[in-house]
């Protein structure tokens, strides 16, 4: 990777202002810069692989981004193969399995077990005793004789209660974290994907244009935005949830209607900035459609932004859910969701550090490999980074 | 230039009245009203207190009289805190949360941009890794995990700092620390990751490419082309993000227990206390729309493209 | 980011030496959750709120930190006479905190402006279910020379009740029936409760209240009383977060935590801090009466019957509460009437005569409840029990506080989750919100014998007969119509050093004033 030293400068190409701008001037050039090294920069009888062949070819050399596309392709095999995966149940609540530490071994028998000696010894060292008695450890033989004996009926299958493992834990009701982490996955990767497309599409159009045509429409279209960021979001959210219930999908509606903001605002800057370039001047000179430069020729000039910014709201909308689930206007009981799971971990964070651990862990990698795979796929289809990887 | 300045100043104007007429008969359409209360309050008692309030006279009129109130800079009682004024909890809490905001504001600001070119400078090294795994982490754990976590290591565990509260004479200026770092985290990384983005854009466009050429020094090039020209997305990300860590945070304040505004933001949502939401939204609309104008104004001077007419 | 937490950390420790020196001798710092509305008694209406009214005012009647029962007040002696509708008052020669006597003709004042329209006080209500002509004058049917109290001469205080209503000493504690400086209030208007224009006649006097940080009140040097009072200076801070206000608590940061978040519980419980003792008030579930198929008391019934109630206290709040089948908590004289105890056969059984044998044809429901930790917890538990054991399909709804509220006031709902909190120590205050068309009654439970045995019992002096009457009407309400689902009784928590401070005392209001707490 070069850096801005003096001493890694590469001497450019003299710049050519008489180049033959063709109807579809602003690809040619794209491409152009793919070719090796030592050929005509403006050779344009340019041939073979297309762009999007180019830039996967340019994103496989990238081993974190394509790391990063393994783990996300993982979690998407595991999210909606769930139903089918030898899991427990995300939702059967079983009491006396409650605040299970993970073990890849002990079954919950043991764990209960080891958990009850515990308290009772607890309980006796704050009795000033280093003994159980005799009425605790006939509670510990009870405990013992319930744990080979107990069984239910699940799916049909009779099974003994107290040999369920599970390797996550258990939450306050005894739920398998695991599984709860599973599904949780499949709500929190949904409402981050799904809102992050419609807020960057929305976003992108509106910025675009705004940005672009600017006079009057910017100016009304940035006013737009203004009211739109001033009014006050959790009573929107409020009222949306009592207008039309609270269902999923209105959740992630009501997370797109103002996300767009951001996006369309940071679109408009660079549009601004880009509407007096030369390749648009170009582009404009041979009488190309407003609607043709935005699109094919702005909009993918600021991609490399949009993709960093869109890894940041894949986070930033997992977070709105977290949030509005800790206030009570999220995803509702028994389901779960990443945010909910870590909001309700919270307070029992000191005692039962595990129910925080590995929600994070799940969200946290899952959104490294994101943040990879997006600055891998920016890297991949910037145009000016020919020759770098 | 001037002409532009003033029309857009002007502009700011009406933006407000839509967002104050759109908020006001807006917080009416939710469920429940300011005196809701787990032992219903009787229909007749009802009565008298919407009649205190003028809440029994047509929304129209009461919008009138909300109007005129504001333009003599009344922002009303508060529902829920009858011994209070709106202007009064602005005017207290409002300082607090400029204070919060500006000193996490100013720690995000200077480890967010410092570490963007660092790792845009040492594009896929370690340093760049290192940098960028601290900042999805930033964006990834929510704060309200953030804030409990420093306050369970730093107060319970090590008992270095008091668990929470906000100058005052029990424990000073140590109890900002934690409310900040908190706060920062999440512009930090934000910050961090936006500014790496768009420096290495910038650093591969063809006037960096020509200031290399002339043999200007990395510094020069960094800090008279490279960083003005990246800043754009990060400044355009700055307007709506100053506007909303200047009116405080709702989960910073509630956990570290800090006297600012960003409560009332929420808290008033749900005590449906009609007229301090207004006065929060107006205050906060009234920070960004200024943000808002300070950015675009930025933008022209950061890059000499834009021209204003 | 790390290295700079480093950096902070190490500049802490080199600022100072923090650790567990804040306790002042004799200063009581409380967490007291969330921001008061104020201080002005006719404008309040919360749990914290009560708390500093204790330490800033006094009324007629003071609570026995030990059982909460009634003390005299600012009101020496009381006899009762007219069949126990009439009280006589008398009170003692006392001022407020600027000196200016408090007389007979105060009280009058006081609740006069608590009552009048104008004030537009949200707890009206309270004293005008007990004074004769009250609720006349709030809801404007009359002047206020209807209500029926009077200053019989300076220090001779006389009020008039409704009916015979035995627990009206209790309720007099309650801060409606509390008095107003009006001489300040004239003075100052709005403004009169903030720091410097305050007067109290309380134990303490307001030293400092700094919204959202801070209220801190001193002893009153012009209070009667002031002898008994020990402490230096109390401290209420307002904590909106359950998990910080507790951790102040283990850092040593307050004395008194009036809150356990849930996850800490089974750590609290072990320490010699924790202090829990019964509250007078139920958890229940509210069923939609009207709403087929719950209109049939054979369906409510089974409902109530397929729920562990023991595993709900044991395992999911785990604080030591009781396990109800009555509406009414067991109280001195009262033997509450019980619902069906759980039984997953039986109430199989009764749904299969309702017409649904294993839940076959029930239309699906939602159990409605408002955003809480505990309430989702129960929640979920209560809709795999219904779900197993009687083949029911059940979702959750959880909604803010004020949706929720509306929701349930308009009826709007199959089952809610709701609880109730008594106002005074009597079964009433559990009953007689279920009658015919009340405000309250969201489940539109309507039964014309109930009905008719709340008025009764309103009417009759206290004693066995009358007890008699509320334990037939909750057999009714409960008993045989199974209206609502009683799940738990209440229990008060709080965290407070009983080697250190003494005069505080477990009771079922969960109420301390603070003017008996003094340091050991």
């Amino acid at each position: 990777m070069t850096d801005i030293t003096p001493n890694g400068i590469t001497p450019l190409p003299p710049e050519k202002k008489d180049i033959e701008f063709t109807s579809d001037s602003w690809r040619p050039i794209r491409e152009s810069r793919n070719v090796k090294e030592g050929t005509n920069e403006f050779n344009q009888a340019i041939e073979g692989i297309s762009l999007n062949q180019e830039a996967w070819r340019r994103l496989k050399k990238n081993k974190m981004a394509i790391g990063g596309l393994y783990v996300i392709i993982f979690y998407a095999l595991i999210c909606l193969s769930a139903p089918i995966l030898p899991i427990h149940s995300y939702k059967k609540i079983i009491l006396d399995h409650q605040y299970l530490p993970p073990s890849l071994t002990k079954t919950a028998g043991d764990l209960v077990y080891e958990k009850k000696e515990f308290r009772l010894k607890r309980i006796a060292q704050k009795q000033g005793r280093n003994f159980l008695n005799d009425a605790e450890k006939t509670q510990l033989a009870e405990l013992r004789r319930t744990i080979e004996t107990e069984t239910m009926v699940i799916d049909g299958k009779t099974i003994k209660t107290y040999e369920r493992q599970y390797f996550l834990g258990t939450d306050y009701h005894g739920r398998d974290m695991l599984s709860r982490i599973i599904y949780g996955g499949q709500v929190s990767i949904a409402i981050g994907l799904v809102g992050t497309f419609t807020s960057v599409l929305i976003g992108i159009i509106i910025g675009s244009i705004s940005g672009f045509l600017g006079g009057k429409i910017d100016y009304f279209v940035m006013r737009f935005v203004d009211i739109m960021y001033g009014l006050p979001y959790i009573l929107i959210v409020i009222i949306f949830m009592a207008l039309f219930g609270q269902h999923i999908l209105n959740l992630f509606f009501a997370i797109a209607l103002v996300s767009w903001l951001n996006v369309a605002r940071v679109v408009r800057g660079q549009v601004i900035s880009l509407k007096n370039s030369d390749f648009v001047e170009a582009a404009r000179s041979i009488g190309a459609s407003s609607r043709r430069i935005i699109f094919k020729h702005m909009v993918p000039n600021t991609f490399g932004i949009i993709i960093v910014f869109a890894s940041l709201e894949i986070p930033h909308f997992i977070m709105i859910e977290a949030f509005l689930s800790f206030l009570g206007l999220g995803i509702s009981a028994p389901f779960a969701s990443w945010g909910s799971l870590v909001g309700d971990a919270v307070e029992g964070m000191a005692l039962y550090p595990w129910r925080l651990f590995f929600p994070s862990l799940a969200m946290v990698i899952f959104l490294f490999s994101m943040n990879f795979l997006g600055d891998g796929l920016r890297d991949a289809l910037d145009p000016k980074s020919k020759n770098r990887l | 230039m001037g002409k532009y300045f003033i029309r857009r100043f002007l502009g700011l104007l009406p933006t407000l009245f839509v967002i104050i007429t759109i908020s006001f008969f807006m917080i009416r359409l939710a469920p429940g009203g300011p005196f809701d209360e787990e032992k219903a309050v009787p229909q007749e008692i009802l009565v008298n207190i919407e009649k205190k309030y003028h809440m029994d006279e047509p929304i129209v009129m009461q919008y009138g009289r909300y109007l005129l109130d504001i333009l003599r800079g009344d922002l009303g009682p508060s529902f829920r805190y009858p011994d209070h004024d709106v202007n009064f909890f602005i005017v207290s809490s409002l300082p607090t949360s400029l204070l919060l905001g500006s000193m996490s504001m100013g720690l995000a600001l200077f480890l967010g941009i410092g570490s963007g070119i660092l790792c845009a400078v040492r594009q896929n090294t370690w340093v760049d890794y290192f940098f960028m795994s601290i900042a999805v982490m930033g964006i990834s754990i929510p704060l309200f995990v953030i804030g409990p976590v420093l306050m369970y290591f730093f107060a319970l565990k090590m008992h270095w700092l008091p668990t929470s509260g906000w100058v005052d004479s029990r424990a000073g200026w140590i109890t900002v620390l934690m409310p900040v770092v908190t706060l920062a985290s999440y512009y930090f990384a934000y910050l961090a990751r936006l500014s790496r983005a768009s420096i290495i854009e910038t650093l591969r466009s063809d006037y960096v490419r020509t200031a290399r050429a002339k043999g200007l020094s990395g510094p020069v090039i960094m800090f008279k082309h490279v960083l003005k020209g990246a800043m754009l997305p990060v400044v355009s990300y700055l307007g709506p993000a100053f506007a909303a860590i200047m009116t405080g945070s709702v989960v910073v304040e509630q956990i570290f227990r800090v006297p600012g505004l960003g409560k009332f933001f929420v808290q008033s949502a749900f005590n449906r206390d009609y007229t301090l939401i207004m006065g929060t939204v107006i205050v906060y609309s009234i920070i960004l729309i200024i943000m808002n104008f300070i950015v675009d104004i930025v933008y022209s001077f950061l890059d000499p493209r834009i021209t204003y007419k | 980011m790390k290295k700079i937490l480093i950096a902070f950390a190490i500049f802490a420790l080199a600022l100072m030496p923090f650790g567990n020196a804040f306790a002042n001798k004799g200063e009581l710092i409380i967490t007291n959750g969330a921001e008061p509305q104020g201080l002005d008694h006719a404008q309040i209406s919360g749990v914290p709120e009560h708390r500093i009214f204790f330490s800033l005012f006094e009324g007629l009647i003071s609570a026995n930190p030990k059982d909460a029962s009634p003390l005299p007040g600012v009101a020496e002696s009381w006899t009762v006479s007219n069949g126990g509708k009439t009280y006589t008052f008398k009170l003692r020669k006392t001022t407020w905190s600027d000196g200016v006597p408090i007389t007979a003709k105060t009280f009058v004042d006081s609740w006069l402006r608590l009552l009048a329209p104008e004030t537009a006080a949200r707890y009206a209500w309270f004293p005008a279910m007990f004074i004769k002509g009250a609720e006349d004058y709030n809801s404007k049917k009359g002047m206020k020379d209807v209500v029926s109290i009077r200053a019989i001469d300076d220090y001779t205080f006389q009020m008039d009740l409704v009916g015979p209503l035995p627990y009206v000493l209790g309720a007099l504690i309650h801060y409606s029936f509390g008095i107003a400086p009006l001489h300040v209030i004239d003075k100052h208007g709005k403004d009169w409760t903030k720091p410097g224009n305050f007067v109290g006649n309380g134990p303490f006097v307001l030293e400092k209240w700094e919204p959202q940080k801070q209220l801190s009140a001193v002893p009153n040097p012009k209070y009667w009383d002031k002898d008994n009072v020990h402490l230096e200076r109390v401290v209420y801070l307002p904590t909106d977060d359950n998990n910080t206000a507790y951790n102040m608590y283990l850092n040593k940061e307050s004395d008194w935590a009036t809150v356990i978040p849930l996850d800490q519980l089974s750590e609290a419980q072990l320490s010699d801090d924790y202090q829990s003792g019964p509250y007078l008030g139920t958890y229940y579930y509210v069923i939609q009466n009207e709403k087929k198929p719950f209109d049939d008391p054979r369906v409510r019934k089974a409902l109530s019957m397929s729920i562990n109630r023991k595993h709900i206290v044991e395992k999911i709040t785990r604080k030591g509460e009781s396990p109800a089948l009555s509406m009414v908590p067991p109280m001195a004289g009262y033997t509450p009437s019980l619902g069906d105890a759980e039984n997953v056969e039986k109430a199989k059984q009764l749904l299969a005569d309702a017409g649904f044998p294993g839940g076959k044809g029930f239309p699906e429901f939602k159990i409605l409840y408002n955003t809480n930790e505990a309430h989702k917890k129960i929640a979920e538990y209560v809709q795999q029990a219904w779900n197993e054991n009687l083949g029911l399909k059940v979702t959750l709804m959880n909604q803010e506080w004020k949706t929720y509220l509306n929701t349930r006031r308009k009826g709007d709902f199959t089952v809610a989750r709701a609880g109730w909190i008594g106002d005074y120590q009597d079964p009433n205050t559990f009953l007689d919100m279920f009658v015919s068309g009340a405000g309250m009654n969201g489940g539109k439970y309507s039964n014309s014998g109930f009905d008719n045995l709340i008025k009764k019992a309103a009417s009759m002096e206290a004693g066995p007969a009358r007890m008699a009457a509320l334990q037939e009407a909750e057999k009714l309400f409960i008993t045989d119509d199974q209206s609502v689902i009683p799940i738990y009784g209440y229990t008060s928590q709080n965290m407070i050093n009983m080697n250190k401070w003494g005069g505080w005392y477990n009771n079922t209001m969960d109420w301390h004033p603070t003017k008996d707490i003094f340091m050991k």
